[in-house]
């Protein structure tokens, strides 16, 4: 067995050694410590259904200014702690008083979690080719804990997003995603993305999304396995041995899921 | 009402129940949007909804503590909530509440992995029957829960009490009134107390056999948390499905 | 009402949709978001209802008790009306007694409900002079998701026209409906870089400029009127808004509260 649905509390293992995160040893046991899918390849481990954002140096972030003091831009980034944005981390170098002039109360930016010491004083910075405030296009916000299901498998999920929407998607460890492109183009986007984020404990994700953007462009789409549960409902007294045979694909299809939404497993 | 004359005859309760059954329980999570937890929780005649927010920044910032969250928990009653209305605001039991709640819950959360935040729950009270307090705590775990904060485990609450010197599991509203003892309690499920008071007359021997008793109620009610919670999820599956 | 940042983007997102005459969730401009109504929720009060509009949800309970009459109304019984913006509905809500905020709505809510002299006041008293029922108005919000204010007071209405007075309890005869005559209902409408919205979700509330909240009672009059932020209304935009105020009303009477 791959994967489970478990409480806080929820006995896991007599191995400590395996403990990882979202787990707590105790009596030589491990435990889980949050309402979560635990994974038990390699080491165990329980992703958290939410939660909030903890940042970590080296996360790509959407932020909002929230004030601006003499030589700090400070930042909500969707977590317990602000973000700190210090006047000389900015690209360029600009005087305390234009501050303002660059980054204002509301504006969006995407920025990098630079350090974040142990009293969760957190820096972030704008010095890096990767990074822009935010002018135009959407940005929505998911659960922080789901991000890698969003990315997919090696990025298949937002490769695939990319693909069919055509637009330009980034996606912020903090479980904000921002989206550039036409108006329908990025309405599409956000369709699917919040789909995805209803949807991440269900099987064959990718596929059911890609069929989804499909049908809403007015695509052609695979019909397979809906046609299957249809029959068994029609069918339903009388054929019972196929109800049991569907039984047990669902029940290895639910494996699959929890699979997938642990994403990239180390 | 005045004093029923008996509270309990032949071994049944003047609601039916016997002296070891809860009240029914209905349990709905995730009810509310704003908040990052939520649950609603009936037991019997007790409505309470709870809220979790957190972890979060602390207002106002001197109540922060440097190397863990601070945990806050906000008992209310609403003024319609019981049968001669309630002036709105807190009052002395209120507080009283409040306090051993959140000491009730605070020893299974993982406070020391959200240093200068605030876990805060909120309990408000809309309907009262009696056993506010531990249905309060319930709801809370579960709110917790479903806001994602890590905990040891669940904590489950339900109250023992002392009828026509007869021991009974989950007090209703009459049977408080005028019963002899009345024992809320809060566990882990493995057994670890976290929230005991009493007040009324209880020789040892009957303590000793209320306190098994509320045990064997807390395990009960730890099941229907859990299930509460796993359903939550599995509803949505279903959901899905069924599209 | 809310100190959280919103973002400009956001801000823009919806000022965008609003040129082109849509708002986020696709509702007209005059259209109200999903309601719905139950009333005696809960069994302690006398009468009581819990809305539901969009992500809005309140509970309202009343509750009634003989008291004493004020000196000077002597013959009259008595509403009181309180909001509670419990800290369990919005991050930026506190505990704490009600500030401007819950206490305003809580006054608009009234006045509603006593300037349209929907209960027969006179019919509350019992011994005029020493007893007239005290009718307590308690509204808790659950959930802010925009225009508490309507919620609120289709709640206060609902749980009114469901009420009993409890003489039984008191020894003063058989209990009997409060004596409701008509049904004050609220309307509320926010002003958008020039556009009028009626139920404001929680963003539009926030980055809307101004508020008007209008109640009008079955014959079409105007009973309560509240404006509520700093930007000004033109006299073409209030009379603009008491029109369609007074037409959604009616139509939102006939579905929800009819005595």
């Amino acid at each position: 067995m791959d994967k489970k649905l478990v409480i806080p509390g929820e006995f896991l293992s007599d191995d400590p050694s395996l403990a990882d995160e979202g787990t707590y040893v105790e009596d030589n046991k491990v435990f889980s410590t949050v309402f979560g899918i635990a994974s038990f390849k390699n080491h165990v481990r329980v992703v958290p259904l939410s939660g909030k954002y903890i940042p970590k140096p080296g996360d790509l972030i959407i932020g909002v200014i929230k004030e601006v003091t003499y030589s700090n831009w400070i930042v909500d980034i969707r977590s317990p702690y602000d973000g700190l944005l210090h006047i000389s981390e900015f690209p360029r170098r600009i005087e305390n008083d234009e501050m303002s002039k660059y980054l204002k109360i509301g504006d969006s930016i995407m920025t990098l979690v630079s350090d974040v010491d142990a009293n969760m004083k957190v820096e972030l910075t704008l010095n890096d080719q990767r990074l822009r405030p935010i002018k135009e296009g959407r940005v929505i916000e998911v659960t922080p804990s789901k991000v890698p299901r969003f990315i997919g498998r090696s990025g298949s999920m937002i490769a695939m997003l990319k693909n069919e929407t055509k637009c330009n998607i980034f996606i912020g460890q903090n479980g904000r995603i921002w989206i550039t492109g036409r108006d329908n183009e990025m309405e599409l986007a956000i369709k699917s993305l919040l789909k995805i984020e209803r949807e991440t404990h269900i099987s064959g994700l990718t596929d059911r999304i890609t069929n989804f953007l499909k049908e809403q462009k007015g695509e052609k789409v695979q019909v397979k396995k809906p046609e299957k549960k249809q029959k068994t409902m029609a069918e339903d007294k009388t054929e019972p041995v196929e109800e049991s045979i569907e039984e047990t694909e669902e029940k290895k299809e639910s494996e699959g899921i929890l699979d997938e939404l642990l994403g990239n497993e180390k | 009402m005045s004093k029923p004359e008996k509270l309990i005859e032949s071994g049944i309760r003047l609601d039916g129940r016997r002296p070891d059954e809860l009240r029914p329980i209905k349990i709905e999570v995730g009810v509310l949007n704003r908040a990052d937890g939520s649950c609603y929780f009936e037991f019997g005649g007790n409505k309470v909804i709870a809220a979790v927010y957190g972890p979060r920044e602390v207002h106002p910032r001197h109540q922060q503590k440097s190397n863990s969250a601070v945990v806050r928990y906000r008992y209310n009653m609403a003024s319609f909530s019981v049968e001669d209305r309630k002036r709105p605001g807190p009052d002395r039991r209120s507080i009283e509440v409040s306090k051993v709640s959140r000491e009730a819950l605070e020893p299974v959360i993982f406070q020391e992995y959200f240093p200068r935040s605030a876990i805060d729950i909120f309990v408000e009270v809309l309907q009262a029957d009696a056993g506010t307090r531990t249905a309060g705590i319930n709801a809370a775990s579960i709110a917790l829960a479903d806001a994602g904060i890590p905990m040891k485990s669940l904590i489950s609450a339900c109250a023992v009490g002392k009828i026509d010197d007869t021991l009974v599991l989950d007090l209703n509203k009459d049977e408080d009134n005028y019963g002899q003892a009345d024992m809320p309690v809060a566990m882990t499920p493995d057994g670890r107390i976290t929230l005991i008071q009493m007040d009324g007359n209880l020789k040892r021997d009957e303590f000793k056999e209320a306190l098994e008793m509320a045990k064997t109620g807390c395990m009960a009610i730890h099941e229907m948390q859990k299930a509460a919670l796993m359903e939550k999820y599995s509803a949505q599956i279903e959901g899905e499905n069924n599209e | 009402m809310s100190n959280e940042i919103i973002a400009e983007l956001r801000k823009d997102y919806i000022y965008n949709l609003m040129i082109k005459g849509e708002r986020e969730d696709g509702r007209a401009f005059d259209q109200y978001r999903d309601l719905v109504i139950e009333t005696n929720v809960i069994n302690k009060a006398e009468g009581s209802a819990r809305v539901k509009l969009g992500d809005t949800h309140v509970v309202v309970g009343v509750k009634i008790q003989p008291g004493t009459p004020f000196p000077d109304t002597p013959d009259q019984g008595v509403i009181i009306t309180n909001l509670e913006l419990i800290p369990l509905a919005s991050p930026v809500f506190e505990a704490g007694p009600p500030r401007e905020d819950a206490i305003e709505l809580a006054r608009v809510v009234d006045r509603g409900i006593r300037e349209s002299q929907s209960i027969d006041l006179s019919k509350l008293c019992i011994t005029p002079g020493e007893k007239v029922w005290m009718v307590f108005i308690d509204v808790h919000v659950l959930d802010d998701g925009g225009n508490i204010m309507d919620a609120a007071s289709f709640g206060a209405v609902a749980a009114l026209l469901t009420a009993k007075l409890p003489a039984k309890r008191y020894d003063l005869g058989e209990d009997s409906p409060v004596p409701m005559r008509n049904v004050p209902v609220s309307i509320t409408a926010v002003d958008i870089g020039g556009s009028i919205m009626l139920d404001p979700s929680l963003d539009e509330q926030s980055i809307a400029g101004t508020k008007l909240t209008v109640t009008s009672n079955q014959e079409g009059d105007v009973s309560a009127m509240q404006k509520s932020g700093v930007q000004p209304l033109t006299t073409e935009q209030i009379n603009y808004i008491v029109d369609i105020a007074i037409e959604k009303a009616k139509e939102i009477r006939e579905k929800f509260l009819v005595i």
